[in-house]
């Protein structure tokens, strides 16, 4: 972040007081916490500079932002495929994308629709650069890897929920508060690595190009989400914290009303897929719980080693291996205990694994 | 339909009216009136078949449950011998009917299905529908199984040709070796069942290596599996399924792969294998988006017989049967040996009836039809095999065998084993 440059105090003004000011008894909450103050004209551009691609360094800046770019999705594919969690988190703290975003949330409440288009380019191409690195990767890569055998790390960036929404929503509001709060720097790559913009990028790659489209589409979903979550909040951050000038506020209001809408919309749009997804796993998880119960009526003997269970709309199924010392009970027992009082056909898959004690002694 | 509809109407009236006066049947409908009906069909069949089901309950208001087994012999026996007989099932093999029915597990249907039963169908499906003189019920789905699914566009990029003789099947698979493909996809793998595709295969090369004669003489237990004859279909067999570079994976994934999904690789770029024999009901259980016809992604030839003049069909199908005395196990049957009662399931395509009265028109697709149109213009018509074998052989050493063969069991101890599963070579 950028140093401020600290000048002469000023009489202090409603700008010292900011956004949270107008907001009592919370503003004063909010005036703690954010510490709303008024911002040199310096200071505040220092902390733009990093964010837009402006200057005479506009150019090297992009080379830096390409770069890195193609090198976070590089790691962060080859960690994905390899699934290794270590590597996927090194490429986050290399990932710049946090910075056009930022930009983006910047230029809104601004109300600067120059430097938001301009962020605007910059964020889709960089997007497009990341999701071409992932197939690149997947294409060359050597490896087994099918559309039907993800692995955990990749499968994990395929089915965002409201949870994804949360980590995103708050990762976002640290995001704002360390741009605006540059002594708080330090904590910058812990933002990067709650809300991490790359690995899903990458995912959606790897997945087109193994011709997962379902998977391709929920990485591409939690990457929005990630990414309209911290635009929502890092505007929110930035209109309480005082960074807004108010003669700037009062002047681009109707602006900043609409791109504050927009953002809001858009958050409030991928939460309806979240929420599908997460009903989804709820409902899941119930159906895991009969099957856990209806196995202990079918097979009293029997073990459950690994189980998964999906409901979907119009049939639900059921894959399952289990230990037994005794002979194996049919499967259509059990499929058809669990489609007892359920409007869809249940598929069941069993897998049974003998175990059998044995002793012996010699000398 | 208006006047089919009446028709049944009738015709279940008259069933129900029939069966309803006899006091026995009166004490069997009971408080629990749901037919439970038990059969082979899982996913994607078993969906298709819920449809006929409901189609069923429409028309007389009889409830009915299902339920699909992949290991159908071994648990309809199961069930009969726990004292938990299902009331309807739909028996795959002729042979294990058989001896349901020697056993005296299961019901006569009544005057009303066996008319339907003799009225409708071909001899010889009556003929494996009848045990020791009784007519036992209809068969509901028909399958063609001597085909083999092949990738048109592929074919067409490559200038390959859909061989007419054994021979031709042959030169062409040799020419996609040096091509750099690999011809075959082959999966057995079926849980209880597994080893029933290495069977067709071996049905399928008898009958084309040695006639119809030869075929019914080794299905009835007359020509032992140690005959040269079948030995020469298995080694035919072991050329495609043991020599490397012929199937896709080679043995691991013949033992390891699940019979309908061993076609998917057909369609991977580039292609996994450009070949693979499986019957009609893969139809039902292609990858999605995959289009079926000779401008399609996938379509089917009829394997091809060593006389090109001379080429027999494999089938198979399921007779449907009633273990419990009950005017609605009845009324089922009745509904199922009625020429549409397969029009829900053609609709939405891997169906083919096996009734004469069925309306082509009702096919969901050009592609039942012409499968329909196969087995009407056939020569020969042969039913699978194993499943009217003894079932000790048929679903038993028979399946056995196919997977020690591809495991690499020599082919003499292969067959002998097999053979010992007849009691009179038991000892």
């Amino acid at each position: 972040m950028g140093q401020a440059d600290m000048g002469g105090s000023t009489e202090p003004t409603e700008d010292e007081r900011g956004f949270a000011g107008a907001l009592s008894p919370t503003g004063s909450v909010l005036h703690r916490i954010f510490q709303p103050r008024v911002w040199e004209d310096g200071e505040r551009n220092a902390v733009l500079n990093e964010l837009f691609f402006e200057g005479p360094d506009w150019r090297p800046f992009l080379y830096r932002f390409a770069t890195l770019i193609v090198l976070s999705t590089t790691i962060a594919a080859l960690g994905l495929i390899s699934n290794s969690a270590a590597v996927v988190i090194g490429a986050m703290l290399v990932a710049p994308l946090m910075t056009p975003i930022l930009a983006v949330a910047a230029a809104l409440v601004h109300g600067q629709l120059d430097r938001l288009w301009v962020s605007t380019a910059v964020l889709v191409g960089g997007t497009v650069a990341a999701i071409a690195s992932g197939w690149v990767i997947s294409r060359l890569a050597p490896g087994t890897l099918t559309a039907t055998e993800l692995t955990p790390e990749l499968l994990g960036r395929t089915a965002p929920s409201l949870l994804d929404l949360g980590v995103a929503i708050a990762a976002g509001l640290a995001g704002g508060y360390v741009l605006t709060h540059p002594r708080a720097g330090s904590s910058l790559p812990g933002v990067a690595i709650a809300v991490a913009l790359v690995p899903p990028l990458a995912t959606v790659g790897i997945a087109l190009e193994l011709g997962a489209t379902s998977a391709a589409q929920g990485a591409l979903l939690l990457f929005t989400t990630n990414f309209v979550a911290i635009v929502l909040s890092a505007m929110t951050i930035m209109l309480v914290s005082g960074f807004v000038p108010s003669d700037r506020r009062l002047m681009v209001k109707g602006r900043l009303r609409v791109g504050f809408a927009v953002a809001l919309l858009a958050t409030l749009g991928v939460a309806v897929p979240l929420t599908w997804h997460t009903i989804d796993v709820v409902s899941d998880q119930g159906f895991a719980r009969e099957v856990i119960s209806a196995v202990r009526q079918w097979d009293p003997a029997g073990r459950i080693i690994e189980l998964e269970a999906d409901v979907g709309e119009s049939r639900a199924s059921v894959r399952l291996v289990v230990a037994s010392s005794r002979t194996p009970v049919p499967a259509w027992r059990l499929a058809e205990l669990l489609a007892q009082g359920r409007e869809i056909p249940v598929d069941v898959e069993v897998q049974y694994r003998l175990e059998q004690r044995d002793e012996a002694t010699a000398d | 339909m208006q006047r089919f509809l009446r028709a049944l109407t009738i015709a279940t009236a008259i069933a129900l009216a029939a069966t309803a006066c006899t006091p026995e049947a009166t004490e069997e409908i009971g408080s629990e009136s749901i037919v439970r009906v038990f059969g082979n069909h899982r996913g994607a069949d078993a969906a298709a078949f819920r449809a006929v089901l409901d189609e069923f309950t429409r028309q007389t208001g009889i409830e009915t449950s299902y339920v699909g087994t992949a290991a159908f012999a071994s648990r309809i026996r199961e069930r009969v011998s726990d004292g938990d007989p299902p009331d309807v099932a739909l028996f795959p093999q002729p042979a294990v009917l058989g001896e349901m029915a020697r056993s005296g597990f299961l019901v006569a249907p009544g005057d009303e299905v066996v008319t339907a039963v003799e009225q409708g169908y071909a001899d010889w499906a009556i003929d494996l529908a009848t045990i020791d003189g009784e007519i036992y019920g209809p068969w509901f789905r028909l399958s063609v199984k001597s085909l083999v699914w092949y990738p048109p566009p592929v074919f067409a990029a490559r200038g390959y040709e859909v061989p007419a003789t054994w021979d031709e099947l042959e030169a062409l698979t040799e020419q996609m070796v040096r091509d750099g493909f690999t011809p075959w996809c082959l999966g057995m793998e079926s849980f209880g069942a597994t080893g029933w595709v290495g069977t067709d295969w071996i049905e399928d090369l008898v009958l084309r290596l040695h006639g119809p004669a030869v075929y019914d003489q080794w299905v009835s237990g007359e020509i032992p599996f140690t005959d040269e004859r079948i030995r020469e279909a298995f080694a035919e067999f072991g050329e495609i399924s043991l020599e490397p570079g012929q199937v896709a994976g080679g043995r691991r994934a013949i033992l390891s792969v699940p019979v309908l999904a061993a076609i998917d690789p057909m369609f991977a770029d580039p292609p996994g294998c450009l070949l693979t024999r499986q019957a009609s009901f893969q139809e039902g259980n292609l990858p999605e988006d995959v289009k079926i016809g000779p401008e399609g992604d996938v379509d089917v030839f009829v394997l091809p017989s060593m006389d090109a003049d001379n080429v027999p069909l494999l089938a198979s199908g399921e007779i449907a049967a009633a273990l419990t005395d009950s005017t609605e196990a009845r009324a089922l049957l009745a509904y199922l040996a009625s020429p549409q009662s397969g029009v829900p399931w053609a609709a939405v395509g891997g169906y083919n009836s096996p009734h004469m009265g069925f309306d082509p028109a009702a096919y969901g697709s050009d592609f039942e039809r012409r499968l329909g149109g196969l087995v009407q213009s056939a020569e020969v018509v042969r039913f699978d095999g194993s499943d009217q074998m003894l079932p000790a052989v048929g679903t038993g050493t028979f399946w056995r065998g196919m997977i020690d063969y591809v495991s690499g069991v020599p082919l003499d101890r292969v067959l002998s084993d097999i053979q010992a599963g007849y009691p009179e070579d038991a000892s």
